[in-house]
């Protein structure tokens, strides 16, 4: 019979399912558009992270001195802006495979499996930039009286209202990413044969 | 026809029992890694904590007063609890190894039995990926102090501190890259627990 041809286990069967392989099925499809739309909030999220803190620009007049504050003048912001800018470009490649997967189902739990891989690597990167930014960004806000550094953010406000901003995408953006995580591990789950 | 069935249904039982024999091997050895890589992570995020909640220095610094008097000596301390960012490195430290051996228990006390289901590895693959989230986090911000210690920045006047307190920075370096260590272990474990997931669906 043809059921014991060795290639046919990875393809989709095309003849009628049995009761259990056919609820799998439907709930198959919900949970790739799941990915693929988490995806394209990942990268909505990285844009706007990226957008808010580029342009945190302040310049302050006091008297004739001239006092600006950007965000390239702290190493940590700028490798809060390079790591959420990666994950950007990487929600970009992740969305177009997710929907290759949804067109073409084939092969989607070795894509499910490197999705997984990927994106716990990304998450440690934005993890890593949103920690990294959030302890300036709280020394700028309290200051710290044992180190002689003192607060900045009484005097650049707006330059600080665009950081916690920045900020606050940027932890949606890792909450995201945990969410994707999850969903692929959810999604082997779903598909080990009973 | 009916005896070529047989004896291809006893062929497909060998396979099949060469597979089991294959995958119960390698959920074996996914097992030991995995119990090895907890092991690591548990000594590594409390060698972490440890390193940087040890982490104290004194040193006595020349302070001039008054000017034309001679400078006073005063001892300052930079202790850990002094940066909130080290404050919570340390707490995240803790919680994490504390995770890892209580994971590392419960992983020893499944292994071999039918308990180590996938619906157990999805919960724990839930808290190694916030495990994850929570070490990356420290180490960014705890990274971040450290590198600001070291080099100041001149743009808003915040000094360094590193040329006067060298032993408390090189202490908080090597704690950060114990905890680096630790994570990218998490990470593995994280990537272990999916691959071995997607090997039961192409078992």
């Amino acid at each position: 019979m043809a059921s014991t041809d060795p290639e046919y286990g990875t393809k989709p069967q095309p003849n009628p399912p049995t009761a259990g392989e056919n609820k799998w099925k439907y709930l198959k499809v919900p949970l790739s558009s799941l990915d693929a739309g988490l995806r394209v909030l990942l990268f909505a999220a990285c844009v706007t992270s990226v957008v808010v803190m580029v342009t945190s620009k302040q310049t302050i007049h006091q008297g004739p001195v001239s006092k600006e504050a950007k965000f390239n003048h702290s190493p940590a912001l700028i490798y809060f802006v390079a790591a959420l800018s990666v994950a950007g470009l990487y929600s970009i490649i992740t969305t177009l495979a997710s929907i290759s997967i949804i067109m073409k189902p084939a092969f989607s739990s070795k894509f499910i499996l490197h999705f997984a891989f990927w994106d716990v690597l990304i998450f440690g990167v934005v993890a890593s930039a949103t920690g990294t930014a959030g302890a300036v960004g709280y020394v700028g806000l309290k200051g710290n009286k044992h180190v002689p550094w003192q607060k900045v953010c009484n005097v650049f406000d707006k330059y600080c209202r665009h950081i916690a901003g920045s900020l606050a995408v940027s932890l949606f953006a890792s909450v995201v990413l945990v969410l994707l995580i999850w969903l692929s591990a959810f999604t082997l789950h779903k598909k080990i044969p009973k | 026809m009916e005896n070529q069935k047989g004896s291809n249904d006893g062929k497909i039982d060998g396979l099949e029992s060469r597979g089991r024999e294959v995958m119960v091997a390698n959920q074996r050895t996914t097992g030991t890694c995995e119990s090895l890589l907890r092991i690591l992570a548990l000594a590594l995020t409390l060698a972490a904590a440890i390193v940087l909640g040890v982490n104290k220095q004194s040193k006595v610094v020349p302070i001039k007063l008054v000017e034309g008097l001679p400078p006073l000596n005063v001892s300052v301390p930079a202790k850990w609890h002094y940066l909130s960012a080290f404050v919570y490195f340390v707490v995240v430290n803790a919680v994490a190894s504390a995770y890892a051996a209580v994971s590392l228990v419960l992983s020893l006390a499944n292994r071999g039995g039918k308990s180590s289901s996938s619906s157990s590895r999805l919960v724990v693959i839930f808290l190694d990926v916030i495990m994850v989230s929570l070490l990356f986090s420290s180490i960014g911000a705890a990274g971040a102090i450290g590198l600001m210690g070291r080099e100041g920045n001149k743009h808003v006047q915040w000094k360094k501190v590193c040329n006067t307190f060298g032993k408390f920075c090189g202490q908080a370096a090597v704690a950060v890259i114990l905890s680096l260590l630790g994570s990218i272990a998490f990470v593995f474990l994280v990537m272990l627990s999916a691959r071995s997931l997607h090997k039961k669906i192409t078992k």
